[in-house]
Formats: C-alpha cells, sequence, structure tokens
C-alpha cells in the first residue's frame, strides 16, 4: 500500500468507508488490509463499510476468515459491514470449503450495497447477523 | 561426432602441427562434447566443439606442455596459479575421466564405438544379437548415468542415501514414470544434493507444457501457486466453475506447507487419461500430521485452531488423498476431473 499500484483503496464518503480490493493478496496483505481498515473505522467514526471483492478470483478460509474478522471488529466499533461484487463461482467455492457464512451482510455491487445502508440508516432493516 | 573428428585434427594440426599431444586434446575435446551432448542444442556442437578444441590448445600452449595436468596435481610451485580457467577445465576433464569409469565396460565400450568411432545403433546391435532400438534405449540410459556421475564426480561428493543415484538417474533421463516410483519429488526436498544437482539435470530438456513445480516457503506462494493451477487449467482448454474451485483447493493445501512445515513445494499437472483432469500434489516436510483421520473431520481444525482447511479442500476436488508420516511430512495429492472441455 505503500509503493506500486494500491492493492487496496479506503475511500470515505460521509459516515461510509469503500474498501476495494484491487488485486490477489496474500495472507501478509490481507492481515495488513484488515488492520488498516479497522484502523480507519475508528479514526472516522464510520457507521457503515463496504468491502468490495469484485476483483478477487479466490476467497479461500484465510480470506473468508479475514472478511468475517473485519465484520465482527466493525460491528463492536458501531459500524455495519457490506461485502459487495463476491463472483458466483467463489460463492460456490466459499459454501464447499464451508465458509459460507461471513458474518456480514451481502450485496451484488457497490451501488446495491451503499442502497442497504442507507436503509439501515433510515430503519428499514434490522442489523445483519 | 565421428563427423567432427576430421574437422578438430585440422583446427588442431594448424595450431600445434605435429605436436605429440595434438591427437590427445582431440579425444578429450571429444570426450567433453560427449559429456556435454545432451545440454547443447543439436545445431550447437559444432561450434561447442570448435570452442573447446581452441580453449583446450590454449590452455596447453599457456601451461607450457601436456604434463601440466600432472603438475598441477603435485602443487609444481612453478605452475601459474592464476589460470584460473585452466584450473576449471582440468577439473571438468577429471571429472568426465572419472564418470566414464564409473561405467561398466560395456557400457562404455558401447557408448564410444557409437559417439567417438560413429558405429551405428544397428551394427552395434547386430554385434550381440540386439535390436537396433534396445542399442538405443541402453545408450540413452548410459548417456543419462554419465550426465549423473559427472556431476557427482565434479563436486566430489558420493550421495548421502541409497535413493539418490536412482533418483538423480530417473531425472537424468526423463523417465516419470521411474521418478513417480521413486517419489522423486519428495526425495528433492529432502536431499540438498540432489535439490542441487537436479538443477543441471533438469534444465537441458524442453520445459514442460503440461506440469508446473511451484516451490513453497511464504504467503506470497500461496498465491503463486494457485494461480499457476488457474493458468495451466485455462491453457489446457478447461473453463468454469470448477477453476476456481480447483484455485480454492491449491490455496488451501498450500496454506498448510506455509503454516505448519518449514517448506515444501506444489506440483500441478494435466492428466487426460481416464479422462481430462488436473492432478495437484503438495509435499512438504514439515513435523507430519499425527492423526490425519481427525485432521479430514469438519470442525476438528476449528476446534484444535490449527485450520488444516484439509476438510474443505477435499469437497472442492473430485479425488483426494493423503499421507503423512511423523518427522518426515505430509503429502496431499488430489485431482480434479474436467468432463466438458471449452
Ligand atoms: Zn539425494
Amino acid at each position: 500500500m505503500s509503493t506500486g499500484p494500491a492493492l487496496v483503496s479506503i475511500l470515505r464518503q460521509g459516515d461510509t468507508l469503500v474498501a476495494s480490493i484491487h488485486t490477489a493478496l496474500d495472507d501478509s496483505e490481507m492481515i495488513r488490509f484488515q488492520n488498516d481498515l479497522v484502523h480507519q473505522i475508528g479514526e472516522h467514526r464510520a457507521r457503515g463499510v463496504i468491502i468490495d471483492v469484485a476483483a478477487l478470483d479466490v476467497l479461500d478460509s484465510f480470506g473468508s476468515r479475514t472478511l468475517r474478522t473485519i465484520a465482527d471488529m466493525a460491528r463492536l466499533r458501531g459500524a455495519t459491514t457490506v461485502i459487495v461484487g463476491i463472483q458466483p463461482d467463489v460463492a460456490y467455492a466459499m459454501v464447499q470449503l464451508g465458509m459460507g457464512r461471513v458474518g456480514a451482510h451481502t450485496a451484488l455491487d457497490l451501488e446495491e450495497g451503499l442502497a442497504y445502508l442507507s436503509s439501515m440508516r433510515n430503519g428499514r432493516h434490522k442489523a445483519a447477523p | 561426432m565421428a563427423a567432427l573428428i576430421p574437422m578438430l585434427r585440422r583446427i588442431v594440426g594448424a595450431r600445434v602441427g605435429q605436436h605429440p599431444a595434438a591427437e590427445d586434446l582431440v579425444q578429450e575435446t571429444l570426450a567433453r562434447v560427449l559429456a556435454a551432448k545432451d545440454r547443447i542444442e543439436p545445431g550447437m556442437i559444432e561450434p561447442y566443439a570448435i570452442t573447446t578444441v581452441r580453449n583446450l590448445v590454449a590452455t596447453m600452449w599457456r601451461s607450457g606442455d601436456r604434463e601440466q595436468r600432472n603438475r598441477h596435481r603435485l602443487h609444481d610451485p612453478n605452475e601459474p596459479r592464476d589460470i584460473e580457467e585452466s584450473v576449471v577445465a582440468t577439473e571438468e576433464q577429471s571429472a568426465i575421466t572419472e564418470a566414464l569409469g564409473r561405467l561398466t565396460e560395456r557400457e562404455r565400450e558401447v557408448l564410444l564405438a557409437h559417439e567417438v568411432s560413429g558405429r551405428d545403433t544397428r551394427s552395434l546391435a547386430d554385434e550381440t544379437g540386439s535390436t537396433a532400438g534396445a542399442v538405443a534405449a541402453q545408450l540413452k540410459r548410459t548417456r543419462a548415468r554419465l550426465r549423473v556421475e559427472y556431476l557427482l564426480a565434479l563436486e566430489k561428493v558420493e550421495p548421502p542415501t541409497d535413493r539418490c543415484r536412482p533418483v538423480l538417474l530417473a531425472l537424468s533421463s526423463a523417465d516419470r514414470r521411474r521418478q513417480r516410483e521413486l517419489d522423486a519429488p519428495r526425495h528433492l526436498l529432502e536431499c540438498d544434493l540432489c535439490a542441487r544437482l537436479s538443477a543441471p539435470l533438469l534444465g537441458r530438456g524442453p520445459t514442460r507444457e503440461d506440469e508446473v513445480h511451484v516451490p513453497i516457503t511464504s504467503d506470497p506462494d500461496i498465491v503463486a501457486a494457485r494461480q499457476a493451477a488457474r493458468e495451466l487449467a485455462v491453457r489446457a482448454g478447461f473453463s468454469g466453475t470448477d477453476l476456481t474451485l480447483l484455485a480454492t483447493a491449491v490455496s488451501e493445501v498450500a496454506r498448510n506447507i506455509v503454516k505448519f512445515a518449514t517448506s515444501g513445494d506444489v506440483t500441478i499437472e494435466l492428466l487426460d487419461q481416464p479422462q481430462p483432469g488436473i492432478r495437484v500434489v503438495a509435499r512438504d516436510t514439515g513435523p507430519g500430521i499425527p492423526d490425519v483421520g481427525r485432521a479430514l473431520e469438519d470442525g476438528f481444525s476449528t476446534a484444535e485452531g490449527l485450520g488444516l482447511g484439509l476438510p474443505g479442500a477435499r469437497r472442492l476436488m473430485d479425488e483426494f488423498s493423503i499421507v503423512s508420516e511423523q518427522g518426515r511430512g505430509t503429502t496431499v495429492s488430489m485431482t480434479k476431473w474436467f468432463d466438458k472441455k471449452g
């Protein structure tokens, strides 16, 4: 995240953070992403977090667990996490792996994710499990 | 090879005239070309021979006479020690001589008759009531053995285990069936000497289109392994969800190596029998899994905090087997069959 093309980006939009993973991350990069994101959730007092994983062609047990950890930590900080862009093949592999539950709401794409967060804010939904 | 002799005699003659060492230089050049033959592109043999003979002549002039090699062994204080090249050349030469000496008399006879005297396999076969094909196969084995013995002689080592020579020979002869029987990849993980020698032995053949080998030591290698698997599968014309299942399973077994073993590797191989597919073999030299049965039960991993990911990988693939030996390491083999191409 310091040199070379960015592997991930985290943008702030009001009280929402939009984090995008742009390429396959190895485990250390995934952990760094988790730490950065959780740090920014606290720093910006974010209420909503969107993680866009559309660029990932694999979400293995480690990747899935990391997403779950991020969602858990965000929830403890009072933020709701939506994971968007999980590819159909990737979703199928996650279920086969036994990692089907990421502990966060999921949405098809960024737009849907933002819509979900705003409806949450307006109290039309209950919090995700 | 025999066709080189007149040319080499001309080159040597032009430089040393009727020097008594002339014929030795020709023979020495042939021995070197012979040892290097399989590492040289077919069209490059002649230039290689010419370069070699020129170097030998130059070395001889520099050292004064052809006794140079022997004086060298005696550490004659008058010996010019600064000629690095001649030292290297001498070591290579004695390695070749030693390697040739380790062949059986029969092997050596047939090899030299064919390579130096230019006898064809047919006439050699007639002599012993064999077939040309059998002689050719024998020559191939002999060359493979010569390469192995040459490398061992050059390193001045005896292999540490009984398995080393058979493994090196299987690599040298590119005999995949034999490599599998001997579990050669595992031996290369466990044996430093063979791992080192395998590079020049494997380096000569064309790179295989249907197999990828990814050494695994750290995080980024996990990503490299799963991407290599996907690329190989795509190149073979496979597509669809199975690619993702394959890549995910490779990711899981590669991570096991990083987490629980010091080093290992993942081999990904195309299969066409009994149907198109991809086989993945992950080997490590880690402590081994004490209870493989339990490691394959769902929930075990999370309960123990081990996160082996093995039950998941098994579900993603069509075939899955695991062999683990405590203190020696673990081998996971798994296969994905692709019914439809494209
Ligand atoms: Zn060995």
